[in-house]
C-alpha cells in the first residue's frame, strides 16, 4: 500500500523507532509521527467526536483535527506536527478499546441518518438528565495530562519593523525583500519545515523551499520555524501579536505586518469523504516530495476543476513513482467506499474503482483568521476557495500597516505566490522609507 | 452504511445537518455555528468555515459576498497554557480595579506547589 522511496539523507533524518498504539513504528528523526505511521501502514489514528468514525491524517500541515493523539502523556497533539524521537509513546484517544476497534463506533450505525442533538432525549426531564450524564462521559477530547506542567518558560519579545506571518513562498520572498531593504524583519511559520506549499511540489519543491529560506536568512530576516501566530491583541501596547512554539511563547511588536499564511488544504463534498486514506492531494504531494513516501499504489485523485491544472503535476509525479492514478472530476463521484480505510470509489455512471488512497484536490481556503483579528476585510469568493483577504494592487489590506500576499489573497500557486511576496515586500520597504523621511 | 458527507470533521457536522439547519430557518453563519457546532472543534474552522459558507450561499441563494465569516478568536491554534503562564500580561486584568500585578508569578508558584485534587 504505502512504501518508502529513496530520498536524500538531510530530508529524512536518522532512523528511529516510536510506539504507536502499542506497535513499534519505524520512522526518521526529521519526519512527523503521522507520516511514519502512514509509511508503516497504520491508517486509523483517531476517532471522531460524535459518531466515533475512524479518522486518519488529512492535511499533514497541523491545521485539521484528523490526527489528534496522546504523546508521552500529553493529550490532543497533532501527530503530523510531532517529530519522531526514540522511545516516543503515541496513544489513541477518544476510543475504546482502540482507534482501530472502537466499540463506540456503533453510534455511527445507530444514527446512520444523522443525529439532531437538539431534539434527542428531550421528551422527558428524567430521560434528558440521564442522557446528559451519559453524553458528558463520552464527549470531550482526550484525557487530562499525566503530569502537571511545571515548566513555564519566559515569554520572548520581538520589536521589529516588519513581522511576516507565514513561511511559504510568499512569506519567505516578502521577508527577503524587507530585510534586504534594511528593515528589521521577523518571520513566523507554524510548520515543521519552512517552505509551505513549496514542499508539496513534486521533485523541485523542497530544494526551492531551501533556497528561499537561505535567501531570506542571508538578507538578515530572523526566521522562526515551528512558531505559529496564536492571537492579535489590538488593545495591548499599540497592538501585539502573540506567537508560540512547542517550547515558548513570543510577543511580537511590529510597525508593519505582512500576512502570508496561504491556504488550508480542503476536502470535497462526497459521501464518506472523512474515511482514513482520504488525504489532501497536497499532503500526498508533500509525502512524496518532502518525505519520500508514496502514500498509495492505486490512487483515485478526486479533483475540483478549478485546480485541475495544478493537480496534474502531482499526479504525474505519483505515476512516475510507480502509482496507478485515476483522475476523477468531483461531479463524477457517487461515494468513497471503505470504513477503516478506503477500498475504492463508486462513480455516478455505475463504475466501481478499487484503490488504497483517495487524494482530494480542492481549492485551499485562505487562512485569514489572523488578519481578521487585526480588523482586515475579507470576502467570500468561490473562485478563491473561501474568505480571501481583500488587498489593493500594492498588497495593502483595509487595516493600516497591514499587508497581504500569496494564497491568503486567493489561490495562485507557489510560483505566483513567491512573485507576489517579493512585490509586496518591496512595497512595505518603500512605505517604511517614506515614514522615515 | 450511512452516506455521510462530512463538512466539519472535528464536530462530525454533515451536509445533511446543514440542510436541516437551513430548513429550520437558521441562515446566518453565527446561527449555523451555534446550531450545528461546526467550527467549534480543534481546527476552529480551518477545514470547515469556507466549505460551510460556500454551501450556505448555494442553499440559501445568498450572494457569497453578503456572507461574513464567524468571529476569529484566540488562540488561532491549540496552545499549551503553560507557555503563557510566565507572561506578566497573563496575570493583569486592566478592567479590574482590585487587581494587583502578580508579575513575579507568586500565585502561580503556589498553585504549582499544591495542585488541586482532580
Amino acid at each position: 500500500m504505502t512504501r518508502r522511496l529513496p530520498l536524500a539523507a538531510p530530508l529524512r533524518g536518522l532512523p528511529t523507532e516510536v510506539s504507536v498504539a502499542g506497535a513499534t513504528v519505524r520512522g526518521f528523526t526529521g519526519e512527523s509521527v503521522a507520516a511514519a505511521a502512514l509509511a508503516s501502514g497504520a491508517r486509523v489514528l483517531s476517532r471522531s467526536l460524535k459518531y466515533h468514525r475512524p479518522r486518519g491524517l488529512f492535511c499533514l500541515e497541523g491545521h485539521c483535527g484528523g490526527c489528534l493523539v496522546r504523546v508521552d502523556g500529553v493529550p490532543n497533539l497533532r501527530a503530523c506536527q510531532v517529530t519522531c524521537a526514540p522511545g516516543l509513546k503515541v496513544e489513541a484517544q477518544n476510543a475504546f478499546p482502540s482507534a482501530e476497534v472502537d466499540l463506540l463506533g456503533a453510534v455511527d450505525f445507530v444514527f446512520a441518518r444523522g443525529m439532531d442533538h437538539h431534539g434527542l432525549m428531550t421528551g422527558s426531564a428524567v430521560l434528558n438528565q440521564l442522557a446528559s450524564r451519559v453524553v458528558r462521559q463520552l464527549s470531550g477530547l482526550g484525557k487530562l495530562p499525566g503530569a502537571v506542567a511545571t515548566a513555564t518558560p519566559p515569554v520572548a519579545e520581538h520589536r521589529v519593523d516588519v513581522a511576516v506571518i507565514g513561511g511559504g513562498p510568499a512569506g519567505l520572498a516578502a521577508a527577503e525583500a524587507t530585510a534586504r531593504a534594511g528593515a528589521s524583519t521577523v518571520l513566523l511559520d507554524d510548520q515543521l519545515r519552512l517552505g509551505g506549499s513549496l514542499r508539496a511540489e513534486p521533485s523541485a519543491g523542497p530544494a526551492a523551499a531551501a533556497r528561499a529560506e537561505e535567501a531570506a536568512a542571508a538578507a538578515g530576516a530572523l526566521l522562526l520555524p515551528r512558531t505559529g501566530a496564536i492571537a492579535y491583541f489590538p488593545e495591548d501596547a499599540g497592538g501585539v501579536l502573540l506567537a508560540a512554539s512547542d517550547e515558548r511563547a513570543a510577543r511580537v511588536h511590529a510597525r508593519h505586518w505582512i500576512w502570508a499564511t496561504g491556504g488550508y488544504a480542503q476536502n470535497l463534498a462526497v459521501p464518506n469523504n472523512d474515511r482514513p486514506g482520504v488525504v489532501a492531494l497536497r499532503a500526498v504531494g508533500r509525502l512524496l516530495a518532502d518525505h519520500g513516501i508514496l502514500a498509495g499504489e492505486r490512487i483515485c485523485a478526486i479533483v475540483d476543476p478549478a485546480v485541475r491544472r495544478h493537480a496534474q503535476a502531482t499526479v504525474d509525479a505519483l505515476r512516475a513513482a510507480g502509482a496507478e492514478v485515476s483522475v476523477l472530476d468531483v461531479s463524477e463521484v457517487d461515494t468513497v467506499r471503505g470504513r477503516s480505510g478506503v477500498t475504492g470509489v463508486d462513480l455516478v455512471d455505475g463504475r466501481q474503482l478499487d484503490c488504497d488512497l483517495v487524494a482530494m484536490a480542492a481549492l485551499p481556503a485562505p487562512a485569514t483568521e489572523g488578519p481578521r483579528q487585526q480588523g482586515c476585510a475579507v470576502v467570500l469568493d468561490p473562485a478563491a476557495g473561501g474568505f480571501r483577504l481583500v488587498t489593493d494592487d500594492a498588497g495593502r489590506t483595509s487595516a493600516p500597516t497591514v499587508w497581504g500576499c500569496g494564497d491568503v489573497c486567493g489561490y495562485r500557486g507557489p510560483r505566483e505566490a513567491a512573485a507576489d511576496g517579493a512585490r509586496v515586500g518591496a512595497q512595505v520597504a518603500r512605505a517604511l522609507a517614506a515614514e522615515a523621511t | 452504511m450511512a452516506r455521510k458527507i462530512v463538512l466539519c470533521r472535528c464536530e462530525d457536522v454533515t451536509l445533511g445537518d446543514l440542510e436541516h439547519c437551513v430548513a429550520r430557518g437558521y441562515r446566518d453563519i453565527e446561527e449555523v455555528k451555534r446550531y450545528t457546532g461546526f467550527g467549534t472543534g480543534p481546527c476552529q474552522g480551518k477545514e470547515c468555515l469556507a466549505a460551510v459558507a460556500l454551501q450556505l450561499a448555494r442553499q440559501t441563494g445568498a450572494a457569497p459576498s453578503k456572507i461574513a465569516p464567524f468571529t476569529s478568536r484566540p488562540p488561532l491554534s491549540p496552545t499549551p497554557l503553560r507557555l503563557l503562564a510566565a507572561d506578566p500580561a497573563a496575570h493583569r486584568f486592566p478592567d479590574d480595579p482590585d487587581d494587583t500585578d502578580d508579575t513575579d508569578g507568586d500565585a502561580l508558584d503556589a498553585a504549582a506547589a499544591a495542585p488541586e485534587e482532580r
